[in-house]
């Protein structure tokens, strides 16, 4: 997915990230992640995780290290 | 002695009428009647005691959904020790009393009343239409009625007209006797006092509205004064034409999620009039106009009745067999998924289907398809609903039965209009309101609710469309900040440090009402008071619709409304509690049986291995532990590309979903739509395969109303294309290799309770001796759960969500200054597919836009002009209708005619949580117009080809016009 598409994914993990709140951004950032994990499609994680890799201009900061985050998650398995 | 308790306990027989309400009283008195000893609650009358002790005494004026009136004399009895005759409807029995129902001077008395009715009525009883099925001949014959000894010369009522005016029934004032049953129907049942007696003595008639035709009256056609009649002067149309029924079978309506229990009243498979059951716990014998009588569109000429198949939209359509539709579908999912991936194809479930079908089709999704890639149109409804409660109170459903309603002091309504969209609750929530309850009414617009006729105190907060989380953080500020907390519940049931955290967080400035005044538009001191009322109150009980859920912010609303309530205390417990009011027949049902891409039935997440172990050992298949695509996402991937094929089952994605242009462009993108639907859809003009679907009329099933309560479908007629709907699927499922092989819905049901923990106890057999069960229902709680978390919640302890408010990004500007927002009207149902296809056309043939005062004067518009609307991402024309419903800066329509396009205008912007989208909120300029819009006249070419694509088929041409009643 490309242009159209991936522009709605980066606002949708910018929405989330306004919305969910912690205590600290790194809590927000994980509360985020772990919204992504449970319920965007894989290839949804899939496309917002190669979006961060070309730099992830769009993304928020607390989306950047949510997406981050998620990164260690899938990794962890 | 005969001993009757609780009437929940000893619920008598549904079909008999007891003549009085039930009184619960504790307390019992005893009594003999014609020597019978029997004892009842306090305050019954003699004539249900009577009635109870299988003693029937005779009675016109009476019924027992009515409070006794003691106009007809018929049911007078003696009683020992008093003088005269009392009439035993309106006399409360007593403590010792002897009653005596039948002897020679009641007998006279009896004949004397009858013979004066029958001597005022006309003698026609061989054509009259109630033939066989009139109190009044039944009496006649009952009291032995042999002469009637006036003549008819004198003045009388024989020659009143006949109002036909109503499309379903007829008012025959020359057969009426003036019991007044059906006005006093209209009062109590219906609560709209539309009805009433106009003269007095022998010039007393029964009058609708001003003296008026029934349809120019505010008659909202709901069907109770039918059903109250005694004689054929209330009739069904149906009934007039085709004679009496001669079996019933009770099932359960396919509209909205209130799910009453209705008897379908059959001549051989066909059906002549829907009765609303008495005996039905949803409805308690209620019914409105789209349930009793909006069923035409069953037998309506425009039904798919053959599969088709076509290589190409731009192609007509072929008629071909079942198994060569089905074989074509299998090909080409195998054929996409080959070609483009296993996640490449996906598939809806209906909320219009039930329970087993929307099973079968996530089924097959997740385990012939191998991926998650199913959604149900509760995405675009209610999905935050299922977030937000299950994040707070962990069950995504509502908290009580609907007759909870009757023990709450305050009744809060959020974004919810249940007089149109949920009629028979709104009619008992009137009752309710009429018995001194307060109403506080958070709507941007001010609903009929806060216009019932001899309600308590109500208070409307009408705030901005988008506003509502400040709105709602703003009365918990007020309930915290002034003291009105329930401390004990909060000590006792909720997580303590969330609790801290919402507190500081509500505590803090910002969130006052004073603060958020600027922002929600509502007054801080009505904030105040509105929280007073609620909190104040022993009980206070919140219902909600989809003006909570449909916004930016619908899943922190939820959560805002699960705060208060818990803060307060008002769970647990009958006469509080959250309840989210849903649209749709089965929409609590589809999202039970596992609709939702990382869900299985249940909400059972699909990455826990536990849970994912015991399907793949019941379904015999390896199951994706990924989440799949949501509806919106679905669409976005087949515009980029990679999504291809899609099966949808009973619903309308192209009408209903928003941004209609996105829709379109997505659905033109797949190589392969298959669409089973009852009639060729908006969506199905997109597809390569039409599947012709079964109304609830035609399939056995289950459907699961808005209070959890799971009631059964039963088949009246045969599926008009030989097949239920999960049969379908099954054949779907076979044809693509995944074996399914069931016989019958209470399999699939038996599955389904096999694998979901809150439906272990539920089967067809329960269902047939309880009637119905609200779940859970499993070990714990065997015979249903009517009310939730009485003692704790499925997560151990509530959980306080903190709810900052952030705007949607959808908001007025120079360019688009008006907020629009969208709803529906009672006679209609969602995309109308149905209910146009009905008389109820007859009360909204288009949608229009309503428009406060001021902004049509601003911009020169006058009443029934057409409105060009426009928002960022289309363009529409509707006409024009002035109303101070509305508030300045806010419009409002409806979206039940496909051509008028209301959701061409609606967004893309949506939930953050679930994505479900801003209906609610779309940002446009209104100006006058000449002419449709350009899409509008894309969409009259696009629908006419189509249609003629049909017809080539061999198919009659389809037009949305009503069927001939009962044919």
């Amino acid at each position: 997915m490309s242009g159209q598409g991936l522009e709605q994914l980066v606002k949708m993990v910018n929405q989330i990230s306004a919305n969910m709140h912690g205590a600290t951004d790194e809590q927000a950032a994980d509360k985020v992640a772990t919204h992504l994990q449970k319920f965007w499609a894989r290839s949804m994680k899939e496309q917002i995780l190669a979006y961060a890799d070309d730099g992830g201009e769009d993304l928020t900061p607390i989306s950047r290290q949510a997406v981050e985050r998620l990164r260690e998650v899938r990794a962890a398995g | 002695m005969l001993n009757y308790y609780d009437p929940r306990q000893h619920r008598p027989d549904p079909n008999q009428d007891l003549g009085t309400p039930a009184r619960l009283s504790e307390k019992h008195v005893a009594l003999t009647i014609d020597g019978l000893e029997i004892s009842v609650p306090e305050g019954t009358s003699v004539m249900r005691a009577a009635a109870l002790a299988g003693i029937t005494v005779p009675k016109l004026c009476a019924t027992d959904n009515l409070e006794a009136f003691g106009s007809c004399r018929l049911c007078a009895v003696q009683i020992e020790g008093r003088r005269g005759y009392p009439a035993s409807c309106t006399t409360p029995v007593a403590e010792g009393m002897a009653v005596t129902t039948q002897n020679g001077k009641l007998a006279k008395l009896r004949r004397n009343i009858m013979e004066l009715y029958i001597s005022d009525h006309p003698l026609d009883c061989l054509t009259c239409p109630a033939n066989g099925d009139c109190e009044l001949q039944d009496m006649a014959g009952a009291v032995g009625l042999r002469e009637v000894r006036y003549g008819f010369e004198g003045a009388n009522h024989l020659d009143a007209p006949t109002d036909d005016s109503n499309p379903y029934f007829s008012f025959d004032a020359s057969k009426c006797i003036v019991c007044s049953r059906c006005v006093r129907a209209c009062e109590e049942v219906q609560g709209t006092f539309a009805l009433t007696i106009d003269g007095r003595g022998f010039d007393s008639k029964v009058a609708a509205g001003q003296d008026e035709d029934f349809m120019d009256s505010e008659c909202v056609s709901c069907g109770a004064c039918v059903q109250a009649c005694p004689t054929s002067t209330l009739m069904e149309k149906s009934v007039i034409d085709q004679g009496v029924p001669e079996h019933s079978v009770v099932t359960t309506c396919a509209y909205c999620g209130v799910g009453c229990s209705f008897k379908a009243e059959m001549k051989g498979d066909q059906l002549v009039r829907m009765v609303p059951y008495r005996g039905g716990d949803a409805n308690h014998g209620h019914s409105c106009v789209k349930g009793r009588f909006a069923f035409g569109y069953a037998t309506h000429k425009d039904r798919i009745k053959t599969p088709m198949i076509r290589d190409s939209i731009n192609e007509p359509w072929r008629e071909v067999s079942w198994e060569e539709a089905i074989a074509f579908s299998a090909r080409r999912l195998k054929e996409t998924q080959a070609k483009y991936g296993r996640e490449s194809i996906g598939g809806i479930t209906s909320s219009r289907c039930t329970n087993e079908e929307t099973y079968l089709v996530q089924k097959l999704i997740r385990a012939a398809f191998g991926n998650n890639n199913t959604d149900t149109c509760a995405r675009v409804c209610h999905s935050p609903t299922g977030f937000g409660l299950k994040t707070t109170l962990g069950e995504s459903a509502g908290t009580q039965t609907f007759d909870s309603v009757m023990k709450a002091d305050t009744i809060l309504v959020i974004g919810a209009n249940p007089t149109d969209a949920h009629p028979v609750f709104g009619s008992q929530m009137r009752r309710r309101l009429r018995e001194g309850a307060t109403l506080i009414v958070a709507d941007p617009r001010r609903i009929d609710l806060l216009k019932t006729p001899h309600g308590g105190r109500m208070l409307h907060l009408p705030l901005r469309p988008g506003t509502n989380v400040a709105l709602i953080n703003s009365l918990a500020h007020v309930v915290v900040s002034e003291g009105l907390e329930d401390q004990a519940f909060i000590e006792a049931r909720c997580e303590s440090g969330a609790y801290r955290a919402w507190r500081d967080f509500i505590l803090e400035e910002r969130n006052s009402p004073e603060a958020l005044e600027a922002v929600t538009g509502v007054a801080a001191d009505k904030v105040r008071e509105a929280a007073r009322a609620y909190a104040e109150v022993h009980n206070g009980a919140i219902y909600y619709g989809l003006g909570v859920t449909e916004h930016s912010q619908g899943s922190t609303m939820v959560m805002g409304i699960a705060n208060l309530a818990m803060a307060t205390g008002n769970i647990g417990r009958e006469g509080v509690g959250v309840n989210p009011l849903r649209g749709q027949n089965n929409v609590q049902g589809s999202c039970d049986m596992g609709s939702f891409p990382h869900e299985l039935p249940g909400y059972q997440h699909v990455a826990d291995p536990a849970v994912r172990d015991r399907f793949e050992a019941a379904w015999k298949v390896k199951l994706d532990d990924e989440p799949g695509l949501r509806i919106p996402n679905m669409f976005d991937a087949a515009i980029a590309g990679t999504f291809k094929a899609l099966y949808v089952q009973g619903e309308d994605i192209a009408q209903s979903d928003p941004n209609t242009q996105h829709v379109q462009a997505a659905l033109t993108s797949l190589d392969c739509l298959i669409v089973q639907d009852i009639f060729l859809n908006e969506t199905a003009k997109y597809a390569h395969v039409l599947l012709p679907g079964s109304t609830f009329l035609e399939k056995n099933g289950t459907f699961t109303n808005a209070e959890r309560r799971i009631n059964r479908v039963r088949k009246v007629m045969p599926p008009v294309a030989g097949k239920e709907d999960w049969e379908v699927t099954q054949d779907l499922a076979n044809a693509l290799g995944y074996p399914m092989n069931y016989s019958h819905p209470s399999e699939i049901m038996d599955e389904i309770a096999l694998l979901t923990p809150t439906f272990t106890g539920v089967s067809y057999a329960k269902l047939e001796e309880q009637g119905s069960i609200q779940w859970p229902c499993n070990e714990q709680h065997p015979d249903g759960t009517p009310t939730m978390h009485e003692v704790d919640f499925p997560i151990g302890k509530g959980h306080f969500a903190v709810t900052e408010y952030v705007p949607t990004e959808e908001r007025a500007t120079r360019r688009f200054p008006l907020l629009l927002t969208t709803g529906r009207i009672l006679s209609q149902y969602n995309v109308g597919a149905q209910t146009r296809r009905t008389a109820n056309s007859q009360w909204h043939d288009e949608d229009v836009l309503e428009i406060h005062p001021s902004d049509a004067e601003l911009r020169g518009i006058r009443e029934g002009d057409w409105l060009g609307v426009s928002s960022r991402v289309g363009h529409t024309v509707l006409r024009c209708r002035i109303s101070d419903r509305m508030q300045p800066g806010v419009v409002y329509t409806t979206f039940h005619h496909p051509g008028s396009g209301a959701n061409v205008i609606t967004t893309d912007s949506s939930d953050w949580a679930t994505n479900c989208p801003e209906y609610k909120v779309t940002a446009v300029q209104v100006e006058k117009v000449s002419q449709p819009s350009e899409w509008q006249k894309r969409f009259e070419h696009f629908d006419r080809r189509q249609r003629d694509y049909l017809e080539s088929a061999g198919n009659e041409r389809t037009t949305d016009e009503p069927a001939p009643m009962g044919k």
